[in-house]
């Protein structure tokens, strides 16, 4: 199977300050993946994200979606088929109201009318907007504000959504919603790259994680592999959930548990193990 | 990121006009405001634009400049147009050819040559006086003259946050374009401009919250973490300037020889000539300026 975001020996450079923010990345993701873009600030995760989008061309190597090369694609007709949840809302939200705001992606891309409807329905069902769709998006709060942009995304129907930061400044029944977000794109079979720092959301949702340290990808493994390795975390400043932390204490210092423990779930279940049970 | 970004800010540099304290620069750029808007010599603001274009050249910032420019200068072209079928001169006017059903007058082909030269010589030596400085000395620098602290302060803010609003117009219409935006009319311009309103206005409200909280408007003394010190150059400099600009401005309003409107004078052929290139001018650069939002 081809994969849906191919990329070959990527290079970027900003003309501005003449930094180089990505170099020699080369990676394949499959349809249906749910990916976390994770390292310090500064690594190039946004930089590497923007150009699945056409936000930035690559100063050298190629970067194909579905087969298609990006480089002659304008970011207008990537967008059918990628779709970027900015970090801050207040960067995509101009309309009236909700319910217009929520309309302008699929009108752009030429849905017919009746399917614009049923998709800002299904959304505003989805993300628990009722109350606010005639409401000015400018007039409801931040957390509520950065789950309409997402909706805004949601109803475009991309196959990959590439979301920034999706928890940052969020409480958490808006993290809750971010999360049902994800796990159901992933049961629509969309493809999912998660730019964050939000390591609990990440262990949660995610089956694979690119961690990026000064303009590369270091390591492209599974959370489980990713937070067990100590040498990556603490070189990319990044710290796993309190919960794996203590898995990984109990295994290292008393040759206890036997897993790496992404959840509080997942501990409660080895809890009930009878061979762990002793060891925890 | 990618966008249109247009450095209306400073452009870092070790040239002497960038190591310059910014008075001596910023009395330079008010002589020659001064000086331009004193005359209307086609020569005296034809020198003044000449001498400041040298200066561009001088501390690199052409690039930067030419960008600022190629768009400024094209607009101005059209008040060639304009002045040349309606001059802003007194009564009566000479007929020196007939462009379409318009008369083109000899007072409005030099005053539009006049006007066009009086802004790019301004805005050349306004440009190299930005282009060089950075915002903080700007500030201290006014501060040293008596500058009242708050109207310094909104001055340079305003600087501040033109480079700002700008990167915040190219995010926003990047935002818009994954949206599928399609980039044509008043339509594309809509969705980008209103984020980049309110953000300019909630970013005006934190800012004055975040004034207050550390104490802007307390009464005292204030110090600056930032000096700034007059070399004797700088003296210099700003001696030279106060003299020259004040000098010319007082020979431009006394010689009435100086007004040339009058005693020169222009051919059909050369009168068309510009009035038609002036036009073209301004007609190509609106249709690349659309080209460039639509492709963007």
């Amino acid at each position: 199977m081809e994969p849906i975001i191919k990329v070959e020996n990527l290079w970027h450079t900003y003309p501005t300050g003449n930094i180089t923010a990505l170099r020699e990345v080369s990676l394949n993701i499959n349809r249906g993946e749910l990916i976390g873009v994770i390292g310090q600030n500064g690594s190039g995760k946004t930089t590497l994200v923007k150009h699945f989008i056409g936000l930035l061309k690559p100063t050298r190597g190629k970067v194909f979606i579905d087969g298609e090369d990006t480089e002659p694609l304008k970011v207008q007709q990537l967008a059918a088929k990628v779709g970027y949840v900015y970090q801050n809302p207040n960067h995509q939200l101009f309309a009236r109201t909700v319910q217009e705001e929520l309309e302008f992606g699929p009108n752009n891309l030429g849905v017919p009318k009746e399917e614009v409807q049923e998709r800002v329905e299904q959304a505003i069902k989805f993300f628990g907007l009722e109350e606010l769709r005639y409401l000015h998006p400018y007039r409801i709060g931040f957390p509520l504000r950065k789950l309409v942009g997402m909706a805004t995304i949601y109803t475009m129907k991309p196959d990959i959504f590439i979301l920034d930061e999706p928890t940052t400044g969020q409480d958490n029944i808006t993290t809750q919603k971010v999360y049902r977000l994800i796990k159901k794109l992933r049961d629509e079979g969309a493809t999912v790259l998660c730019v964050a720092h939000d390591m609990i959301l990440l262990s949660e949702v995610v089956d694979r994680m690119l961690v990026l340290r000064d303009s590369e990808v270091i390591m492209d493994a599974s959370p489980r592999e990713v937070f067990s390795n100590n040498e990556i975390m603490a070189s990319t400043h990044l710290a796993p959930p309190q919960i794996t932390s203590l898995s990984l204490n109990l295994r290292k210092n008393k040759n206890k548990l036997d897993d790496v423990v992404l959840s509080v779930d997942e501990m409660l279940a080895l809890s009930k193990d009878s061979n762990q049970k002793e060891k925890i | 990121m990618q966008g249109i970004v247009i450095p209306i800010s400073m452009v870092p540099g070790n040239s002497a006009i960038h190591r310059m304290n910014p008075l001596p620069k910023l009395l330079w750029t008010f002589g020659i405001l001064a000086l331009s808007f004193s005359t209307r010599n086609i020569a005296v603001l034809g020198i003044a634009f000449a001498i400041g274009l040298l200066l561009v050249f001088y501390s690199r910032i052409t690039s930067a400049y030419l960008r600022v420019a190629l768009i400024l200068f094209p607009i101005s072209l059209t008040l060639i147009t304009l002045q040349s079928i309606a001059p802003a001169f007194p009564r009566p006017w000479t007929t020196i050819a007939a462009f379409g059903p318009f008369n083109i007058y000899q007072e409005g082909i030099y005053s539009g040559i006049s006007l066009l030269l009086r802004i790019m010589a301004m805005t050349t030596w306004a440009m190299v006086t930005i282009m060089t400085s950075h915002p903080s000395d700007i500030f201290t620098s006014l501060k040293k003259i008596g500058m009242p602290y708050v109207l310094n302060f909104i001055l340079v803010m305003t600087l501040q946050l033109i480079p700002i609003l700008q990167n915040e117009f190219g995010t926003v219409l990047n935002a818009q374009k994954s949206r599928a935006m399609k980039g044509s009319g008043f339509g594309a311009i809509l969705p980008s401009m209103v984020p980049v309103f309110v953000g300019a206005i909630e970013r005006v409200q934190q800012l004055s919250i975040s004034l207050e909280s550390r104490a802007f408007g307390s009464t005292g003394q204030k110090s600056s973490f930032r000096q700034v010190r007059m070399a004797f150059s700088d003296y210099f400099v700003m001696a030279l300037g106060f003299v020259t600009t004040g000098l010319a401005t007082y020979w431009v309003i006394i010689d009435k020889s100086l007004d040339w409107s009058k005693s020169m004078t222009f051919s059909p052929i050369f009168a068309v000539s510009l009035v038609l290139s002036a036009t073209i001018g301004f007609l190509v650069f609106v249709i690349f300026a659309i080209r460039a939002a639509l492709s963007a």
